[in-house]
């Protein structure tokens, strides 16, 4: 997939500076907002086809919603400070930091948001975060704590670095991974028009 | 606000009526929406001249905006989870 998300980023670059005008082109740039819909529509569907995870968070005994919550709380404070260190505005601070490594959600959402620039920094950061974190999974397993490495990889622990995390932690924490990514997952899409909300001016 | 309604709209579905063995379609059909909205972002990059003229920046910029936030979510997490699940295993 992230193979796949650059490869369609540097053609729609190259489409958008040799390309001119091509109408098959600004019909889709005109209905991107509806591409995005239904893009949440279906995110929204493979959230309600996920069964059991009440019941599995229940078995924790709600102390699986303490890594979800701190990798969200972390997130957004974290864009906080990068707000005051880039100069950016909070709102769009808040969300980038607040997509937790969901590139391709993050990048067109905030990018429908605040333009094309936030959302190529929203992309290009998470995307960092994607590829860092898979590559600071052993490192923060043998120095810190499993936790630990679910927090870094945020919303991509139930998918891109989950083999990772089978690799350098326990099966109870490969299942708090995959929770942690679910419930992350389903944090994104209300996190960044709330950051708006919250932040907004 | 659309957005959220219609993913509410899509959980309640994919709960209630969706069937399971489509699922595969509908992350299919997930992975063809993302990549066209990529490639829709990627023409507005290009066709955006100052943007192009700041690459190096918003390089930078991105590579603030991984680190800080990745750092700040290690952190918490690291030390509220420590004192969660030594309260677990000390039960």
């Amino acid at each position: 997939m992230v193979f796949l998300a650059l490869a369609a980023l540097l053609a729609g670059i190259a489409c958008g500076l040799l390309g001119g005008d091509l109408p098959a082109v600004d019909a889709l740039l005109a209905s991107s907002d509806l591409v995005l819909n239904l893009l949440m529509f279906s995110v929204g569907v493979s959230i309600g086809l996920q069964r059991g995870i009440a019941r599995k968070i229940a078995q924790y005994n709600l102390r699986a919603l303490v890594i979800p919550l701190g990798v969200t709380i972390g997130s957004v404070a974290g864009g906080v400070v990068c707000s005051l260190v880039t100069g950016y505005p909070l709102a769009e601070s808040a969300s980038i930091a607040g997509c937790m490594g969901w590139y391709s959600l993050g990048g067109v959402t905030i990018g429908a948001l605040s333009g094309g620039m936030y959302g190529g920094v929203a992309f290009l950061s998470n995307l960092m975060r994607e590829m860092l974190s898979f590559f600071c999974i052993p490192l923060l397993a043998r120095h810190l704590s499993p936790a630990a490495c679910i927090a870094a990889a945020g919303a991509t622990s139930e998918d891109t670095t989950l083999p990772m995390m089978m690799k350098y932690t326990s099966e109870e924490d490969v299942v708090l991974s995959v929770l942690n990514g679910a419930i992350c997952s389903a944090f994104v899409p209300v996190l960044i028009p709330l950051c708006y909300q919250l932040f907004g001016a | 606000m659309l957005t959220i309604l219609l993913m509410c709209a899509g959980v309640l579905i994919g709960k209630l009526l969706f069937p399971e063995r489509w699922a595969g379609a509908n992350g299919r059909l997930q992975v063809v929406l993302t990549v066209l909205l990529i490639f829709t972002m990627g023409v507005s990059i290009g066709r955006n001249d100052d943007l192009l003229r700041n690459l190096t920046s918003i390089g930078l910029d991105s590579a603030l905006f991984c680190v800080i936030p990745m750092a700040a979510s290690v952190a918490l997490v690291y030390l509220v989870a420590r004192r969660a699940f030594a309260a677990k295993e000390g039960e």
